[in-house]
């Protein structure tokens, strides 16, 4: 149990890492969204369920299933919310830019 | 149907409190049928959410969510960052509120794509490369989506 | 064990410290909105972890579900805000 509950955070730590390396290298607004909901929606789910798992079946899994489930339904309508206000006050997606 | 919805919410009390002394379960069964008797159940002109089929629906779009996931995370990772950002527009047969609401959140939520225009049969959706709109635009994601609801009710 | 999680709190931890960078640096407004949310999206991770290891996870898995609960009013007052007004910064 302990094992699977190891793999799971260390491939939730993975995505983190990489929406953080997406976050810093995208280029605009738009684009960072992506790597937000990559982070949001494979890495701290990832990690999550392993945090439950290494919980054993308790009530306690239960309630991390919770949050989980929250984090999940939640973020995508925050970025969506994020989104849209920078869309209705005009930016668009630039072209890639050249450094 | 409002039992269904006042047990699922003594349920969620239960989990959330985690104190099974007498005076909090009474406590917690007398707020949730009171939340569940106040809450109207949509309006006549409503589709109907399937929970069960729900159920099939979460895994298969996890499924879809890990796929993209791992395509996006090698777009980022890549040195030369291969990325074609585009806001394309997605027409839909979705008209109801409820769909529209699960359609734009599983787009959302699939990495590579993001809803970010909602208004009823049209989507404005910004896709990061070619291949994160295949879903999209091979419909399969509406085909799903439309099947969670039930027929329309009330139309006659 | 607890040596793991502590390498797992260090690297979320850093891990902020770059949505930190992005919100500081943000060319527009909203590139600070969605560090902020990746900010605390992580900050939900690291408080259920820290539960597990005190082993109090029945405490700060309430405070982690307020948070969430928080986050997300308040990065819907954010973007309404912002949508209402527009932004004079590019």
């Amino acid at each position: 149990m302990t094992a699977l509950a190891v793999f799971l955070i260390v491939v939730g730590l993975f995505f983190l890492v990489v929406g953080s390396i997406g976050m810093m290298r995208l280029p605009d607004v738009f684009s960072r969204a992506h790597a937000l909901s990559l982070t949001d929606s494979l890495g701290a789910v990832f990690v999550l369920a392993g945090l439950a798992v290494y919980e054993g079946f308790t009530l306690n899994f239960l309630r991390i299933i919770v949050v989980l489930l929250l984090v999940y339904l939640m973020n995508p309508a925050i970025s969506h919310a994020t989104l849209r206000a920078a869309y209705r006050s005009g930016l668009r997606p630039s072209a890639k830019e050249e450094k | 149907m409002k039992v269904f919805i006042a047990i699922a919410l003594f349920a969620l009390w239960l989990v959330l409190s985690a104190s099974f002394n007498p005076a909090h379960v009474v406590l917690g069964a007398i707020v949730a049928l009171i939340v569940a008797w106040i809450n109207p159940i949509g309006t006549p002109y409503t589709r109907r959410f399937l929970w069960l089929r729900a159920l099939g629906y979460a895994p298969w779009l996890f499924g879809r969510v890990v796929k993209s996931g791992l395509h996006v995370s090698r777009l980022i990772l890549y040195p030369a960052l291969p990325i074609k950002p585009e806001l394309i527009q997605h027409k839909t047969k979705l008209r109801s509120e409820g769909e529209l609401v699960v359609l734009g959140n599983s787009i959302t939520l699939t990495p590579g794509t993001i809803t970010v225009e909602v208004a009823p049969g049209e989507l404005i959706v910004h896709a990061i490369d070619a291949s994160a709109q295949q879903d999209l635009i091979s419909g399969v994601l509406d085909e799903k989506v439309s099947r969670l609801f039930s027929a329309w009710e009330g139309d006659q | 064990m607890s040596s793991f999680f502590v390498f797992v709190l260090v690297t979320l931890t850093m891990l902020m410290l770059v949505y930190l960078y992005r919100v500081i640096r943000g060319p527009s407004v909203f590139d600070r909105v969605l560090g902020l949310n990746g900010i605390s999206t992580k900050a939900i991770v690291l408080l259920v972890l820290l539960g597990t290891m005190f082993e109090r996870v029945d405490m700060f898995v309430d405070i982690s579900t307020g948070y969430a609960l928080l986050n997300l009013v308040g990065a819907l007052a954010i973007a309404k805000f912002l949508e209402e007004r527009g932004t004079s910064e590019k």
